[in-house]
């Protein structure tokens, strides 16, 4: 009877244990925060040189559609496992098959270099997060903002960042960016659409009809915030395997997320 | 008191010979002394019997040791020991005199100046002394010698001390005149690079005997003096230099100094050093940065104490010629990678280095960076030989040697061994061990010995700690006082990933370490190869450095950025000029040497080079330089500066209509400068001189048997003499020694 009580007691420390470590280790579980679980890949705890790093930032309270949270993780995980496999695929980024979930209440953020924030037409960052991401990005992370759309979701995502940069304007990206040339050559961009279109038969969101391609950048000319307005490549991503799902749309966005992140390495 | 012993004073001794004046031969005498010693032993043997009670054991021993060593000497005066020497005749020698007439004379060490010294031992008698026996001639020393009539003449304002040329031509001069023998009055301060060894065979080889009266004190009682300034003679610009400044103090051990460096009006760098104790020397780093292109003088001031003797002493130039000119760095990487961009953004800060990247972002893409033209690299990693040699340095990432071909990696190994290059290797997923470098031509380039296994490569944190050697090492100064430096690295974020590299190999330099768990394994190691060198830097995880730390924080830049000068500012060009001296202290003569190669950088030895000199006046002359047939490719000239101040030397080599190269060189010339430093009597020049050349060095207070010594000599006209030995008051007192000795052992044994 003694011994039993000693093998729970062990059993619930390894348990414990086990637990603290994997925090530690930066595996926190959102898994009651998933929009779209996805399985996961049984090399999913590599180690590599890179990790699709997904924001989770506080949104925006009372927001344009009354539902005020999880837009950070709108498509996770699926757009985000299904798009390292083609960055895998594609390029010769030792690439982590699992994404990983940052935010900026913690440093944690300053070991992954690239994030990736949706939705940001809902967030609303408080004043330690702006003084975090500023100092992340001025020390050369590099953060993709996608799927948000039209002017509201708009001032919305300037509310915050503007907080982040003052005086940094946003700036269209000309075709001639280096971004748009680093691995595919992306001359001829179009607007990709969410799966929204399923049951609109628009392309487009809100009042957000023409795609924008948008970045503010250092004192050095790199970008450090490449914009992407009035397009859903993370449904895209996600959706890139649906049969309805065009694949000219699904190929862009890949192409652009492939580019943003070998930009991000270089520069 | 030797020579009340002796008959004849010890010089007599030591340039005369003893000889046997006897007609019989040595060999009788030692026969002689044989027989004696063992007729005597035969004597005492046939008497032990009849010998006192007290004479036993070892005791006839001693009593027949004094009786044969008294033969002995008796045997060797009937042998007529004599002393045989050279001496100057009378009347028909010159006794040169020559006297220092440099500044540092005037110096006044106790209270009268050493030339005031020089004259009253000479008025002393010294002269009069002299003049009894020789015709005396005086001279002058400084930047030459010069004759002159009388002592008045002395002015001790030559700028410069120049010893050996004064002795060189007393040494020309005895070859048409009877000189005897040089007296050299002087404090010793020769600020011409001391007595080459020439001069001193040529005075040996003509027997002319040197004797030598120091002046002056041998230790200042307080002063602070800058002996030596080492420092690049040309670098970067915006580089950080390195300047090692060496000094001594007396009387002021434990006090602080200031210690300044300036580009003219403008302070570079300040510092406060501690004094050591006396007469101790001492080095100093004093980190400054080079700044803008151009030929630079920096001053080394040490400010002057309270009551220093001698202030000039305190404030030593150097030349230092910053080149505008571009590194340019190859770096080339297998994968995209968090280093490789960081790495990027560390050197744009760098105006002096052109990092030309090129990356393998797909299995058949590669993305370039920083290239001149859009045809560079395009087909892919050099693979002929002035494409590489292009490069200053070169960086290989995570990339296996497999990429390479056989061909390339020959270039690479020719690029650091003959062309001079640097070459980094970074740790990764596909470096060193784990990309197969341990199986490769390139493994030779390494300077560890790689484990022979993969998996060396982890994406594990490591903490990196510095090794003394990096302590002292630019590339890994963060701060620049030695202690916080260490600790600042200590503190640094842990590196991203770590890579086992295994030993490193004799001769290799271990700059920083790291740890890992409870292993610490090599981090940088720098070795030189052949004209170049290489290093590995067993990570690719610094970048952590940059994101991990404040975002003011320049840690990572700083590293980076001297670590990649480290590696391309050394590289030659193909045209490399050097002088061995660039200051020409009261001097003009200027050696210059240029090294020429051609464009596959091997020697070329059918360049024409010339050199065009421009001086504080304009341009001042062209020369052309002759090559040296025994060192193809090599080239000197020698020419005379004859106006103090900075020249500029502007060199070219061309081959036909082909230039080669292109080079600037800088030098200066400064008289009366020198004069100021090492102003102490150096007593070790003087004794060493006289010792050479068979001479004696004289303390200015005990001359009075000078003028009867400096006759045995063996130059100018000399008569051979000999005298007798025998009647020297030792050998008297060596037989009243033996025989009394033996008589009290005799009478305290009861056998008297």
């Amino acid at each position: 009877m003694r011994l039993r009580a000693y093998f729970r007691l062990v059993v619930i420390a390894t348990a414990i244990g086990s637990l603290l470590y994997a925090f530690q280790r930066g595996r926190r579980s959102f898994m009651d925060e998933e929009d779209n679980p996805a399985p996961f890949p049984s090399d999913g705890f590599e180690k590599t040189e890179f990790a699709f790093a997904r924001l989770r930032y506080q949104p925006m309270r009372n927001g344009y559609y009354g539902r005020a949270g999880g837009s950070w993780a709108t498509d996770y995980p699926k757009a985000d496992r299904q798009f390292v496999q083609g960055v895998r695929r594609l390029t010769r980024i030792h690439t982590r098959s699992v994404e990983q979930v940052v935010d900026l209440e913690s440093d944690e953020i300053f070991n992954f270099p690239w994030v990736y924030a949706t939705e940001v037409g809902r967030w609303d960052l408080k004043e330690g997060q702006v003084k975090k991401m500023r100092e992340y990005l001025l020390k050369g992370g590099f953060m993709m903002t996608d799927d948000f759309h039209g002017t509201f979701e708009w001032d919305v995502f300037m509310a915050s960042m503007q907080r982040v940069f003052p005086d940094r304007p946003v700036v269209d990206l000309e075709n001639k960016e280096e971004i748009f040339h680093v691995l595919y050559n992306l001359d001829d961009k179009f607007q990709v659409p969410g799966i929204q279109m399923f049951y609109t038969g628009r392309i487009y969101e809100q009042d957000g009809i023409e795609a924008r391609w948008r970045g503010i950048h250092d004192d050095q000319g790199r970008l450090m915030v490449a914009i992407c307005h009035n397009m859903d490549l993370g449904d895209a991503w996600e959706w890139a395997d649906h049969p309805r799902y065009p694949e000219k749309y699904a190929s862009l966005a890949y192409r652009i997320g492939v580019n943003y992140i070998i930009y991000a390495m270089t520069h | 008191m030797f020579e009340f012993f002796f008959h004849y004073p010890r010089t007599a001794f030591s340039k005369g010979e003893v000889v046997l004046l006897a007609g019989m031969p040595v060999w009788v005498l030692g026969l002689l002394v044989v027989v004696a010693a063992a007729g005597l032993a035969w004597v005492m043997r046939l008497r032990m019997p009849e010998a006192a009670v007290g004479i036993k054991g070892w005791r006839p021993a001693v009593i027949w040791v004094l009786q044969s060593a008294m033969v002995t000497l008796v045997l060797v005066l009937l042998w007529k020991p004599a002393l045989l020497i050279s001496e100057l005749k009378p009347q028909q020698n010159i006794v040169a005199v020559v006297v220092d007439d440099s500044r540092s004379m005037a110096q006044a060490d106790v209270g009268k100046s050493r030339r005031a010294q020089a004259v009253e031992a000479l008025e002393g008698g010294l002269l009069k002394g002299l003049e009894k026996k020789f015709q005396v001639r005086l001279y002058r020393s400084g930047a030459a010698l010069q004759r002159i009539n009388k002592l008045e003449e002395l002015k001790s304002e030559a700028p410069a001390t120049r010893l050996g040329e004064s002795l060189k031509q007393i040494a020309a001069e005895s070859a048409g005149l009877p000189i005897g023998a040089v007296l050299l009055l002087s404090d010793g301060s020769d600020n011409a690079g001391g007595i080459d060894l020439e001069t001193v065979a040529e005075l040996r080889s003509r027997r002319l005997p040197i004797h030598t009266i120091g002046f002056g004190k041998e230790r200042a009682e307080r002063d602070l003096e800058i002996s030596d300034v080492q420092v690049a003679p040309r670098t970067l610009a915006d580089s950080r230099l390195a300047a090692q400044v060496s000094f001594h103090q007396s009387g002021y051990a434990g006090q602080k100094a200031k210690l300044t460096v300036k580009d003219g009006g403008k302070v570079l760098a300040s510092q406060m050093v501690t004094l050591a104790p006396d007469g101790k020397q001492q080095s100093e780093t004093v980190l400054l940065n080079s700044g803008t292109a151009g030929a630079k003088t920096l001053s080394f001031t040490l400010e002057g104490l309270t009551g220093e003797e001698n202030g000039l002493n305190n404030a030593v130039s150097r030349l230092v010629n910053v080149e505008s000119g571009k590194r340019r760095i190859l770096y080339i990487e297998g994968e995209p990678r968090w280093e490789f961009k960081f790495i990027r953004r560390a050197k744009e800060k760098d105006r002096a280095i052109q990092l030309v990247s090129m990356l393998r972002t797909t299995q058949n893409k590669i993305y370039r960076q920083e290239i001149e033209n859009p045809s560079e690299l395009l087909e892919g990693f050099p693979s002929r030989v002035e494409e590489m040699l292009g490069y200053h340095a070169l960086v290989i990432g995570s990339v296996e040697a497999g990429y390479f071909t056989a061909a390339q990696q020959e270039l690479i190994k020719q690029f650091v061994d003959r062309r001079g290059g640097g070459l980094l290797f970074l740790g990764g997923r596909s470096s060193l061990s784990d990309g197969g470098y341990g199986q490769s031509a390139l493994t030779d380039l390494l300077p560890v010995t790689l484990p022979d296994r993969k998996g060396t490569f982890q994406r594990e944190p490591a903490a990196a700690e510095l090794t003394p050697a990096g302590a002292d090492s630019l590339i890994c100064r963060l701060v620049e006082e030695p202690g916080r430096n260490t600790e600042r690295w200590k503190k640094l974020p842990a590196l991203a990933d770590y890579q086992d590299v295994g030993a490193p190999k004799p001769g290799a330099v271990v700059l920083a370490g790291m740890t890992v768990g409870n292993r610490t394994l090599p981090l940088l190691i720098t070795q030189n190869y052949g004209r170049g060198r290489t290093a590995v830097l067993a990570t690719g995880g610094t970048w952590r450095w940059q994101m991990s730390q404040a975002l003011e924080d320049q840690t990572h830049e700083m590293f980076w950025q001297q670590l990649m000068r480290w590696l391309a500012a050394e590289t030659p060009g193909r045209l490399v000029s050097s002088t061995p001296q660039q200051i020409l202290f009261d001097n003009g003569r200027l050696v210059m040497n240029a090294e020429v190669r051609d464009r596959n950088f091997l020697p070329a030895a059918d360049a024409r080079v010339e050199a065009r000199i421009l001086g504080p006046e304009g341009l001042a002359a062209q020369v052309e330089l002759r090559p040296d047939a025994a060192n193809p490719g090599s080239y000197q000239m020698e020419w005379e500066a004859e106006k103090t101040g900075s020249y500029l030397v502007e060199v070219m080599a061309k081959r036909g209509e082909e230039e080669m190269g292109r080079d600037v060189l800088t030098f200066q010339r400064q008289d009366g400068v020198a004069e100021n430093f090492r102003t102490n009597q150096n007593k070790e020049l003087l004794e060493k001189l006289s010792a050479q050349t068979g001479g004696e060095y004289w303390r200015p207070s005990d001359l009075e048997k000078l003028a009867r010594e400096i006759s045995y000599s063996e130059a100018g006209i000399t008569v051979r003499q000999t005298k007798d030995l025998w009647n020297m008051p030792v050998v008297f007192l060596l037989l009243l020694l033996l025989r009394g000795s033996e008589w009290i052992l005799r009478r305290k044994w009861g056998a008297v």
